[in-house]
């Protein structure tokens, strides 16, 4: 009660404050996000769900693997080939489900902040935090961390399925190798900043409809549709898709260098979140 | 205490509050009055920051709402029952509330027990009631034990020992020194809760008066005499401002003398009266006829922004 902005009667404005206590921090409104996130019930699900795809996927394509080689003759012994070649097989395997767990992470993000706006939470969200900007930075913080955690969950347990299947077929390939470890954080990374990304959309569209159909959309359509084009921009462009440049953080096949990846995500994130913080701050709740 | 100065928000070109001037003071229960779409719940809001002033300014406890550095400590507001995740229990969102300000779990535990939500707190709020749902808003105002509260309808949908509880709580709040601004629509709950009351209309002040001088102000009181002779007694009386309504064959209502002065006139010319008696206007007719003022006279441009204009309006009207 230090500024007065306010002209009329200023002799009034010294109203006795019944209360006192801490006020807004930015590690308390991570406190409140992380509630927030864990007491609905969409966040434990999508998350477990993310787990689950992960690992049956990782199976199901180290079999499939398996299966391709003993049709390919008895005489395969995948022992011989390079250490790098041998970590890109048990790789693809164990990273094959981010390709679901990724459209997953969508929609929690799409969800975290449209759910607010579907019941009228937001009201009592921003009420608390009028600047507005610290609660999704806190909501943004949270949801990475928690979707970064379950990546990491995922795809070495991913990893730890279909490393001993592949074994098999004489691959042997080491969780610690620096190439593993490094795709496998690259592909946890990845599933974070896809939740982040969504929930900028979520937060510039408002609505689970809207948002989940723009997320999935930039993440599954658009690299279709650009493939479809006839023109040389369309295949300049490509690898500049969200779900394009997020594939080279942890996969050999691409085009770019995973930190190449990682600053074409990253720069994806900037543009969602720019607009989404400038409209929040802009708009009436 | 709430100060708003030239208070305007336009959504294109509908004003949904037009230069409203007024202060919410300390100590009293301040009741919002107005119909539908009068402004009530959009200046509520414009008070926290949810909505941003066209032009001029709202500052509650010295400064603009989303100066303070502890907003729910110096604010506690209910605009919205539904301002609630459904899929969260009440107690795990009044919990994620006060996380933003550090507010001790034991304090959580205080406002569920003062607002009767002990064996609810635990459900998901998606099955509550319109009346339990404004339980937990009223828990959520109270979590911070401000020096402010804001609740727009907070009895809507309660029963009424909840109205009751409501209004006790109300009038302990503002004895305790804090600032009360309460909207209702309920008329006769402002004239029993509210000390002070602002009516809107039209986004406009149209009165900014304690209760009982708005109830004494506003609405002269209407006499109802019983009479074979109502003719009689109706051009007896006949004046500029005097208006008799006939209600039924030998019934009359008639505003703007009062009864003392009919008797009076009629025993001098000696007509029959069966019946003789003041009806006092309620605080909901003072109310209806304030706002039918600001509606009649929008198009014509007047305001009327201080009461004491009041009745000579109504009597234009007329």
């Amino acid at each position: 009660m230090t500024t007065l902005t306010h002209p009329t009667d200023p002799a009034r404005t010294d109203t006795p404050s019944v209360s006192s206590g801490p006020g807004l921090s930015f590690a308390a409104l991570i406190r409140s996000e992380w509630i927030k996130l864990w007491s609905v019930r969409s966040t434990v699900w999508s998350l477990s769900l993310v787990v689950v795809v992960s690992l049956g996927m990782a199976a199901v394509m180290a079999w499939a693997t398996t299966l391709q080689l003993d049709s390919m003759g008895g005489a395969t012994d995948l022992s011989v080939l390079p250490a790098a070649e041998q970590a890109g097989i048990v790789l693809q395997a164990a990273t094959f489900g981010i390709f679901f767990g990724q459209l997953i992470v969508a929609v929690l993000g799409v969800l975290v902040i449209s759910g607010e706006y579907s019941t009228g939470m937001i009201k009592s969200t921003l009420t608390a935090v009028p600047r507005r900007l610290g609660a999704l930075a806190a909501k943004a913080v949270v949801l990475f961390a928690c979707t970064f955690a379950v990546g990491i969950v995922s795809t070495v347990g991913s990893f730890l399925v279909a490393a001993p299947m592949l074994a098999g077929e004489g691959l042997s390939v080491s969780l610690f190798g620096p190439t593993v470890l490094l795709a496998l954080l690259g592909a946890s990374l990845y599933l974070g900043l896809v939740a982040v990304f969504a929930l900028g959309i979520g937060t510039i569209l408002r609505s689970a409809a809207g948002g989940i159909a723009a997320v999935l959309g930039a993440l599954l359509l658009l690299p279709i549709v650009l493939s479809m084009v006839p023109a040389q921009w369309a295949t300049d462009a490509s690898p500049y898709l969200l779900s394009n440049a997020g594939t080279a953080l942890f996969s050999t096949t691409t085009t770019m260098d995973p930190w190449q990846g990682l600053l074409v995500v990253l720069g994806w994130i900037v543009a969602a979140g720019g607009l989404a913080a400038v409209l929040l701050r802009k708009r009436d709740a | 205490m709430i100060q708003a100065q030239s208070l305007t928000k336009r959504y294109g070109s509908k004003t949904a509050v037009d230069s409203a001037d007024f202060t919410v003071e300390p100590g009293k229960v301040t009741g919002f009055l107005g119909p539908n779409g009068a402004g009530k719940s959009t200046t509520m809001r414009m008070i926290v920051g949810l909505d941003k002033p066209t032009s001029g300014s709202v500052i509650v406890n010295g400064k603009a709402y989303r100066e303070h550095k502890a907003p729910l400590r110096e604010v506690g507001v209910l605009l919205d029952a539904k301002a609630v995740h459904t899929g969260r229990s009440a107690y795990n969102h009044l919990r994620a509330l006060a996380a933003t300000h550090r507010i001790p779990a034991s304090r959580v535990d205080e406002v569920i027990a003062l607002t009767g939500l002990e064996s609810v707190a635990r459900k998901r709020v998606g099955g509550f009631s319109l009346g339990m749902g404004q339980r937990l808003g009223i828990a959520a105002a109270l979590l911070g034990d401000p020096a402010t509260l804001i609740l727009d309808e907070p009895v809507n949908g309660l029963d009424p020992e909840g109205v009751q509880w409501v209004r006790r709580l109300t009038r302990q709040l503002a004895g305790e020194g804090r600032t009360v601004l309460l909207s209702s629509h309920l008329m006769s709950e402002m004239a029993l809760t509210a000390d002070h009351l602002i009516v809107l209309g039209r986004g406009r002040v149209i009165a900014d008066a304690p209760v009982a001088d708005i109830i004494a102000s506003a609405n002269r009181s209407t006499v109802r005499v019983r009479t074979p002779d109502s003719s009689g007694l109706a051009n007896l009386l006949a004046q500029p401002d005097v208006t008799v309504t006939s209600i039924e064959q030998g019934l009359l209502e008639i505003v703007g003398v009062t009864a003392v002065e009919i008797g009076d006139q009629a025993a001098r010319a000696g007509i029959v009266l069966h019946e003789l008696t003041p009806v006092s206007a309620s605080l909901e007719e003072a109310y209806m006829s304030l706002t039918q003022d600001e509606v009649e006279y929008r198009t014509g441009g007047l305001s009327s922004t201080n009461e004491s204009e009041t009745p000579a309006l109504q009597e234009a009207a007329r």
